[in-house]
């Protein structure tokens, strides 16, 4: 029983990891209509850039954050400027393609400003099991993945209020439905791009911190976009509450299938098993769990 | 005034028809034919086969599978990588299990085996649509090349896990193995895409084309003509994965002589060739080909003006590549989104007016 | 125009009784009509009265939840749009559901798809059977095309093309499946006045020469008036009126929902 609650508990963590990615995603979705496949690589150049700046600048870790939250702005500017002015209202499979652009020029840019060697990320968060649950209930849990939950939940709550309450919330939504109506009101689409992909890339950054944390960071970093897929099939492309709920299902169904299913089969079952839960989830409900359903008219 | 068409009237539709309606065009074509077929055997050698003109022409072939699914009957398919491994091991297991069979033989029926499994994977394509079509691509290259990996019967439970081509002949001649002359895999690759890049060409001119790009344009208008959704998407697979998966074969066996599923087929694939699609132009035969051109060519291009020329570390010029490789792609769909062959296109009827401005 | 006597024949469609709701939203209520053979029957009312849905009804677009429909004496309740379509029904829409990225002969000759025999190996081959179904099929439509007057814009992609033209493209299309019954929305919506006269003549044409059925959703009252054989009027998804121009037009409760009357 003991192992079953901690494989679900490790499938969870896991989960709000996969969410942090998603959200990101979810946010310029939300707000540009794109399906951004450089968010993995966003997060690892973020992580990159902070441990850089720790590393070869020798800034202390707060520092080092709001340096690359700098950074960050400035790289969703320098996208909004070179690309995504260029492409407004063009097809959603350019769009895609044109991240797909980005995340290559992200990866080698990375490579060379900070090196393509595994770095470890130490910026203080707290390491090793939790004593106290391991004491008092017998349960193994990284202290580390319990304040990754909590960064992610307090960051759900925030974003939620962003987008529903505020005035930028709502033409963030009308430019996701529609660029050239929402152009057509006066909303200035730049700087609404700016302003979703920077807050994009603190999200990212976060994600990135909480990954290279356990795992260090290394390449493999940019490859969780392609697993943030089925959590947004999940979850829908535009709920960020529905990308940490996806999130949670992946991971733990992953784990779990792992384990269990894994045994019988070999193993490895974690590269597809995420995909396959999804195209069966897709079968029966087309749109996902929380999206809209769309109505074609004729 | 090269290009004019002054003169030629078509006076059957069977004229009108035609692949290469223009003269020109038909004399162009002919001209690049002879050239390729009579002039490069002559002049190549392991590197180039090797490096350019094997991976473009085989490329070529899964572009076209992949154009069929994605550009013509707008499937997003994320998952070419998978297909193409599905053709490789087919046509492994093919080879070793019946020595005797012809190589051609064992390339379609390659292919064949591929549509099936395509079709297979095609089907919640009725239910599900965009993007998250994408997703049901995506579990085929997972789980296929996962499957490849962990169960030894595919690769024959030799110790490595990889397969390698057994050499064999088409004519007398070998083209496959280590001892293979380049001329003889080329001369033998170009025309087995060639003709099958006809046969493609005569399917998406026809009935089956214009079903599928009616599918793509307004699915819904399309059922209230009379087509019959499933059928024509699962004819796309089909015909697709039939497409890739011997390209997959022909690399595998033709081409790079060995393979180990994850390593060769694994989701970069897919995304190279999608590139491929895109950059080349979505729809078209021809963008196909120009696609795989650029793809396979601007790497070689660019490593070799930046260590030969520029004198960089190769591990430097390999990340240098990467982000030009990025930049060229944002560049060329800010450019003309619909791709080499829009250009191509335009180019076209800029010539036809030549020299005159207008 | 006086039209020309024509016999019209026994009903060819028949709908009894359909109500069509989308969750809340009844778009039909309990709607009964007959379509005769030969006949133009104009479907009027204003906007919303559900003329369009009883359109899609009638393709198979949507499914009604109560009622009946008889086409050519065989009653039925679903059935699916592709089935509606081999049985000789064709329509266009209000909104052009033309195939953007195809030419004009190309989204024409999509309407012949359903008379086309040859599987797709003899289509990758090319030469032989295929070619000539191919030909057959273009010498068809281009009877279609110098119908409809639109052989200048055969090779152009029809999303390049005015709105007219297009509209003209999507009827091609319909004709090119050589419907029994043809289903028009709108046919004429934000044309000019040569443009509907245009229009006018090829539907009366079609009528007329080939004896296709039309049934037509129309707002201008003077092509509803000249061309149709018999209207019915809809208003919130209910049957106003159902009879000839002349007594729907003097009809009291149509003139109250519709018409309107004129004001000197």
């Amino acid at each position: 029983m003991m192992f079953f609650l901690e494989i679900v508990i490790s499938g969870l963590t896991t989960g709000v990891m996969y969410s942090l990615v998603a959200i990101g995603f979810v946010l310029i979705f939300k707000a540009s209509g794109v399906f951004n496949f450089a968010q993995g690589v966003l997060a690892l150049f973020a992580a990159l850039t902070l441990v850089g700046l720790m590393e070869k600048f020798g800034l202390p870790a707060w520092l080092a954050i709001i340096g690359t939250i700098a950074v960050m702005i400035a790289l969703a500017w320098a996208i909004e400027y070179f690309v995504l002015r260029h492409l407004v209202n063009q097809e959603h499979i350019i769009l895609f393609m044109s991240t797909l652009g980005l995340a290559y020029v992200l990866e080698g840019a990375g490579d060379i400003l900070w090196g393509s060697d595994v770095k470890v990320l130490d910026i203080g968060l707290p390491q090793g099991a939790s004593d106290w649950l391991l004491d008092s209930y017998g349960l193994y849990v990284e202290k580390l993945e319990i304040v990754a939950a909590v960064v992610a939940t307090a960051l759900v709550v925030v974003l939620a209020v962003f987008f529903q309450r505020t005035r930028i919330g709502r033409a963030l939504r009308a430019v996701a439905d529609d660029h050239q109506a929402a152009l057509s009101i006066g909303i200035s689409l730049r700087t609404i791009w700016i302003i979703v992909w920077s807050v994009s890339g603190i999200v990212a950054l976060v994600a990135g911190i909480m990954w290279g944390s356990k795992s260090g960071v290394q390449f493999s970093l940019s490859l969780i976009a392609l697993k943030a897929l089925p959590v947004l099939i999940l979850g829908g492309f535009t709920s960020i509450p529905g990308a940490i709920i996806g999130g949670l299902i992946i991971g733990v169904g992953e784990k779990l299938a792992e384990v269990y299913l894994g045994s019988m089969v070999g193993g490895a079952i974690e590269n597809w098993f995420a995909y396959m839960l999804a195209l069966a989830f897709l079968m029966f409900r087309p749109q996902g769990l929380f999206g809209e359903k769309i109505i074609e008219r004729v | 005034m090269l290009y004019r068409e002054a003169g030629q009237f078509k006076t059957s539709y069977q004229a009108d028809q035609a692949i290469f309606p223009i003269l020109q065009d038909r004399w162009f074509v002919v001209t690049f034919l002879l050239a390729a077929l009579a002039v490069v055997p002559l002049l190549i050698n392991d590197y180039f086969a090797n490096a350019v003109f094997l991976p473009f022409l085989i490329y070529a072939l899964a572009a076209i599978g992949l154009n069929i699914l994605t550009g013509y009957c707008g499937q997003l398919s994320l998952g070419t990588g998978a297909f193409m491994a599905v053709g490789a091991y087919a046509s492994y297991k093919m080879m070793t299990a019946f020595p005797d069979l012809s190589i051609i033989v064992v390339f379609v029926l390659s292919g064949v085996i591929t549509a099936a499994v395509g079709m297979l994977f095609g089907l919640p394509s009725l239910r599900i649509k965009g993007f998250y079509l994408a997703v049901a691509t995506l579990a085929a290259q997972f789980f296929i090349i996962w499957l490849f990996y962990k169960v030894p019967w595919f690769f024959n439970y030799n110790a490595t896990g990889q397969i390698s081509a057994p050499p064999r002949e088409v004519f007398g001649i070998l083209v496959t193995g280590p001892r293979a002359e380049p001329a003889a895999t080329y001369i033998f690759t170009l025309v087995f895409v060639a003709v099958f890049a006809y046969f493609a060409k005569n399917l998406v001119r026809g009935r089956a084309g214009r079903s599928w790009m009616a599918i793509r344009d307004m699915d819904i208008a399309a059922e209230l003509i009379g087509i019959r959704p499933l059928t024509t998407k699962l004819l796309a697979f089909g015909i697709s994965s039939f497409y890739v998966g011997m390209a997959g074969a022909l690399m595998f066996a033709v081409w790079l002589g060995a393979a180990e599923s994850g390593e060769t087929f694994g989701i970069d694939q897919s995304f190279l060739v999608l590139f491929m699609i895109i950059i080349g132009g979505l729809g078209s035969i021809l963008g196909s080909f120009l696609g795989a051109a650029f793809m396979v060519l601007m790497p070689i291009l660019l490593k070799q003006s930046m260590v030969d020329g520029l004198g960089l570390a190769a591990v430097t010029a390999k990340h240098i590549e990467i982000i030009l490789m990025g930049c060229l792609i944002i560049f060329f769909l800010i450019v003309e989104p619909h791709g080499f062959a829009r250009l191509w296109q335009i180019a076209k009827e800029k010539l036809r007016l030549w020299p005159f401005p207008h | 125009m006086s039209q020309v006597q024509k016999t019209i024949g026994d009903t060819l469609l028949k709908v009894e009784g359909i109500s069509l709701s989308f969750g809340g939203v009844k778009a039909l209520a309990d709607i009964s009509f007959e379509i005769k053979q030969h006949e133009i029957l104009a479907i009027i009312g204003p906007n919303g009265a559900g003329k369009s849905s009883m359109l899609n009804v009638i393709n198979g677009f949507y499914h009604p939840q109560e009622g009946t429909i008889s086409y050519r004496g065989e009653a039925r309740r679903r059935m699916r749009p592709h089935v509606a379509a081999k049985q000789g029904i064709a329509r266009t829409f209000q909104n052009i559901a033309l195939f953007k990225g195809m030419s004009t002969l190309d989204n024409i000759m999509t309407g012949r798809l359903l008379k086309m025999r040859r599987n797709f190996l003899w289509q990758a081959l090319y030469w032989g059977p295929a070619q000539r179904e191919e030909t057959e099929h273009r010498t068809f439509i281009e009877k279609i095309i110098d119908f409809l007057e639109i052989q200048a814009i055969r090779k152009t992609p029809v999303g390049r093309l005015p709105y007219g033209l297009q509209k003209r493209v999507e009827l091609g299309r319909a004709l090119a499946m050589e419907p029994e019954l043809l289903l028009l929305d709108e046919p004429m919506a934000g044309m000019n006045v040569e443009e509907k006269e245009d229009m006018c003549r090829f539907i009366l044409d079609v009528n007329d020469e080939f004896g296709t059925t039309i049934a037509l959703i129309e707002h201008d009252m003077g092509v509803v008036m000249d061309i149709s054989d018999r209207v019915i009027v809809l208003d919130y998804g209910r049957k106003l009126a159902d009879g000839a121009p002349d007594e729907v037009r003097a009809d009291q409760h149509v003139i109250d929902a519709y018409l309107g009357v004129s004001h000197d």
